[in-house]
């Protein structure tokens, strides 16, 4: 990663903003993967919901049904 | 507004559901109904044909664009994240693939139109009510994505009639073309 490119990013909203969208919609797939991954495990939503930071309910609302 | 639908019409707004599910996305939006309609044997693949774009290259560029989602490789490596090495990483742990895919669970159920593609059916109404057309067709809706200035579909059906050295006003007289010669 040059400099410039880093400079360049920074300097313009547009780029850092669809950088960030970018991060977004990666962190999310993976999040799904990984709770998935877990359920298959045998993890409960209580140490799911630990482990991301969020409250069980808020885990199971978002992922309850699809998973 | 869906019971002025006709089949070919209905077809293709069922098919972009099935784009979306089976592209992992979680919206529906222009591109899906896009990809439907040029998958489709109708009056938008025909007129899309009349003006030099192969309406099936078209349809496999946005599943593949649609697949993508928005892993934007390039964005991602601005911020020093290298996609593809997330990509293998995913791949050992979760499966080949499995970053496209997304989990393949719980999108079984209807998947909701973007404001986007929303606004792209009440254009391809107002089309139907502007060309004295007494249902909404396939052709219609391809007029709904050419007029959805600035959505993601737009942008890649322009660029298909750029590519094959062809423009919007041109698709419109081939599918005003067909109308007349249907009514």
């Amino acid at each position: 990663m040059s400099e410039s490119l880093l400079a360049a990013a920074a300097e313009h909203p547009a780029e850092g903003l669809r950088a960030v969208r970018a991060l977004r919609e990666l962190a999310d797939r993976l999040e799904a993967l990984q709770v998935e991954r877990a359920r298959d495990l045998g993890w409960s939503w209580q140490e799911i919901a630990d482990a991301l930071g969020v409250t069980r309910q808020a885990a199971h609302k978002k992922y309850g049904r699809r998973i | 507004m869906f019971e002025r639908f006709s089949k070919d019409a209905r077809a293709a707004v069922v098919d972009a559901q099935q784009v979306a599910h089976e592209t992992g996305s979680r919206t529906v939006d222009g591109r899906h109904l896009l990809a439907a309609l040029a998958s489709g044997d109708g009056a938008a693949a025909q007129a899309l044909r009349t003006v030099g774009v192969d309406p099936s290259a078209l349809a496999d560029s946005l599943r593949a664009e649609l697949r993508a989602g928005g892993l934007d490789a390039g964005a991602l490596a601005s911020l020093g994240v290298d996609l593809d090495a997330v990509r293998a990483r995913a791949d050992a742990v979760f499966g080949e693939g499995a970053l496209e895919r997304g989990t393949g669970r719980g999108r079984r159920g209807h998947i909701p139109f973007t404001p986007d593609a929303k606004k792209t059916l009440e254009l391809a109404l107002r089309e139907t009510v502007r060309l004295g057309s007494p249902a909404i067709e396939g052709g219609h809706l391809l007029l709904g994505v050419l007029r959805a200035t600035g959505s993601p579909a737009e942008a890649a059906l322009r660029a298909a009639l750029a590519g094959a050295g062809t423009d919007g006003p041109a698709l419109r007289v081939a599918l005003e073309e067909q109308q007349r010669r249907a009514s």
